[in-house]
C-alpha cells in the first residue's frame, strides 16, 4: 500500500502560508498566455536566427550564434513547464510541445519527466535528487561546471545507456518497470531522427543547420548552467523547501526566457501553479523562501564567497 | 455483493463545486470530487508517491497530483498521466436526502 507523504504544499496550507481559496485561482489552466508567450518567443527566435543569416560572412556570426544559443538553451525551460502538464491546459499539447523542446536540447521528455519526479521528491538530498548540483570545492570545479563539458558527457552517455536498452541503478528507482522500454525506445527515436537529419544534411550538401542550431546550442549552454546553478547550489542539502532552494529577482528579458523558473522555491512549494501566476504565488510565499534579490548574479556571488569561505 | 451498509459521510452542500474535497472518516482520508456527470470518491493518497491528492488540481473528471502531476480519471480511478501507473482505489458512492454515502 502506498505511504502517505507530507508535500510541501500541504505543509504550507498547514502552516497557513496558504490558504486553499488563495491556491484554487493560481492552479487554474489556461492555453491563452502560453500561446501569446510561445509567440513572442517565435518571433524573437525569428530575430535571432535573422542575425546569424545577416552576420554570415563575418566574424559577427559567432555573438549572433551566442544569442542564438541562449534562446534554444531556455527550450530546457519550456519543457520543465510541460513536464508538470502547466504550460497548456491539455496534457496533449503539452506533451507534443515537451518533445519538440527535447529535440532542440537532447533531452527525452519521458525520461526527464520521471528524473524531475525525483528531483521534486528528494529535493537538494544528497545521493537521493538525481538532478542535484553538487556545490563546487575550488573555483576549478566552479569554471569547470560552467563550461558545460560535465553536462553534456552526462547527457550523451545517458541517452547512449537508454538507447542500448540499459538504466542505471538510480535510474531504475525512479522509472517504473512498465516504463523501461518506453524510455529504450524514445531515446532509440530521437539518436535515429538526428541521424536521419545529419544524413539529410550530407545528402543534399545543406549544412547550415550546424550553424543555426547545434553550434549555437553549445555555446549557449554554458548560461544555462549558470543558471540552473542559482536555483539549489550553494543551499543546504536539506529536505527543508524554504533553505534548499533559491528564488532569484530577475529582469523581465529572463523571466520571459526562463518562463518565470527564476520563482523556483514558489515553483518548489505547489508545482501545480502554471509558469504565469507564479509571481502572484512569490507575493504570498516570499516572507517563507530564501530569496534573492540581486538576481542570477547575486546567487553566484553568494556561491562563490562560500567557495571562498570553504577554502580560508 | 458488498453488504457494508451506507453512511453520511458529507452533505452534498458542503462539496467544493466542481473541485475536489477532502473528508476524513475514522483514520481514511477520502476525496471526494464533484463532477459534471455526478460526484465520486476516492482514497486520498496519489498511488504514485503518496501525495494527499485533496491538494492537488482538478479540472472536469481529472484529478492531478499535488507532488509529480500524475493524473487519475476520477470515473473509473485509472491513472491517464505520467508518473501515475497504478489505478486509484475507488468507493462506492450514492447521494441520499442531500447527503453523500458510502460503503466504508
Amino acid at each position: 500500500m502506498t505511504q502517505g507523504i507530507t508535500t510541501p504544499l500541504t505543509q504550507a496550507l498547514e502552516e497557513g502560508k496558504l490558504t486553499r481559496d488563495e491556491l484554487k485561482p493560481l492552479m487554474q489552466r489556461s492555453n491563452v498566455p502560453a500561446l501569446r508567450h510561445l509567440a513572442l518567443w517565435v518571433l524573437v527566435l525569428a530575430g535571432t536566427t535573422t542575425l546569424i543569416t545577416l552576420a554570415w560572412n563575418s566574424w559577427l556570426i559567432w555573438p549572433a550564434m551566442f544569442l542564438q544559443g541562449i534562446m534554444l538553451v531556455h527550450h530546457f525551460s519550456l519543457q520543465h513547464e510541460c513536464v508538470h502538464y502547466t504550460v497548456f491546459r491539455t496534457r496533449k499539447l503539452n506533451n507534443i510541445v515537451g518533445q519538440i523542446c527535447g529535440l532542440i536540447i537532447l533531452l527525452p521528455h519521458r525520461f526527464f519527466r520521471y528524473e524531475h519526479c525525483d528531483h521534486h521528491t528528494y529535493t537538494q538530498l544528497t545521493g537521493k535528487d538525481p538532478e542535484l548540483i553538487p556545490m563546487p570545492k575550488t573555483y576549478g570545479e566552479y569554471l569547470f561546471y560552467l563550461t558545460a563539458i560535465p553536462y553534456w558527457q552526462a547527457k550523451f552517455t545517458e541517452i547512449s545507456r537508454h538507447a542500448m536498452g540499459r538504466l542505471s541503478d538510480d535510474e531504475k528507482r525512479f522509472i517504473p518497470k512498465e516504463e523501461h522500454a518506453a524510455v529504450f525506445r524514445d531515446a532509440r527515436m530521437m539518436l535515429c531522427l538526428y541521424a536521419l537529419i545529419f544524413v539529410g544534411m550530407a545528402v543534399t550538401g545543406w549544412w547550415e543547420l550546424i550553424w543555426y542550431w547545434i553550434i549555437p546550442l553549445f555555446l549557449g549552454e554554458p548560461v544555462m548552467r549558470f543558471i540552473r546553478m542559482t536555483e539549489h547550489v550553494g543551499r543546504p542539502t536539506v529536505a527543508q523547501m524554504s533553505d534548499n532552494t533559491r528564488t532569484n529577482l530577475v529582469s523581465a528579458p529572463w523571466r520571459f526566457l526562463c518562463w518565470n523558473m527564476n520563482y523556483h522555491a514558489e515553483h518548489h512549494y505547489v508545482p501545480l501553479v502554471p509558469y504565469h501566476t507564479l509571481p502572484r504565488l512569490h507575493e504570498k510565499l516570499r516572507d517563507h523562501v530564501h530569496v534573492e534579490p540581486r538576481g542570477y548574479l547575486g546567487a553566484h556571488i553568494d556561491i562563490l564567497s562560500q567557495i571562498q569561505e570553504a577554502r580560508a | 455483493m458488498n453488504d457494508t451498509p451506507w453512511r453520511d459521510v458529507i452533505a452534498v452542500d458542503e462539496l467544493e463545486k466542481a473541485w475536489v474535497t477532502r473528508v476524513q472518516v475514522e483514520r481514511r482520508t477520502i476525496a471526494v470530487y464533484d463532477t459534471p456527470t455526478g460526484i465520486y470518491a476516492s482514497l486520498a493518497l496519489c498511488t504514485h508517491g503518496g501525495a494527499d491528492l485533496c491538494d492537488g488540481y482538478f479540472d472536469d473528471h481529472v484529478i492531478e497530483c499535488p507532488l509529480h502531476q500524475g493524473a487519475f480519471d476520477v470515473r473509473d480511478g485509472k491513472p491517464i498521466a505520467a508518473p501515475a501507473t497504478r489505478a486509484m482505489r475507488m468507493l462506492e458512492v450514492r447521494v441520499r436526502d442531500g447527503q453523500v454515502q458510502m460503503r466504508i
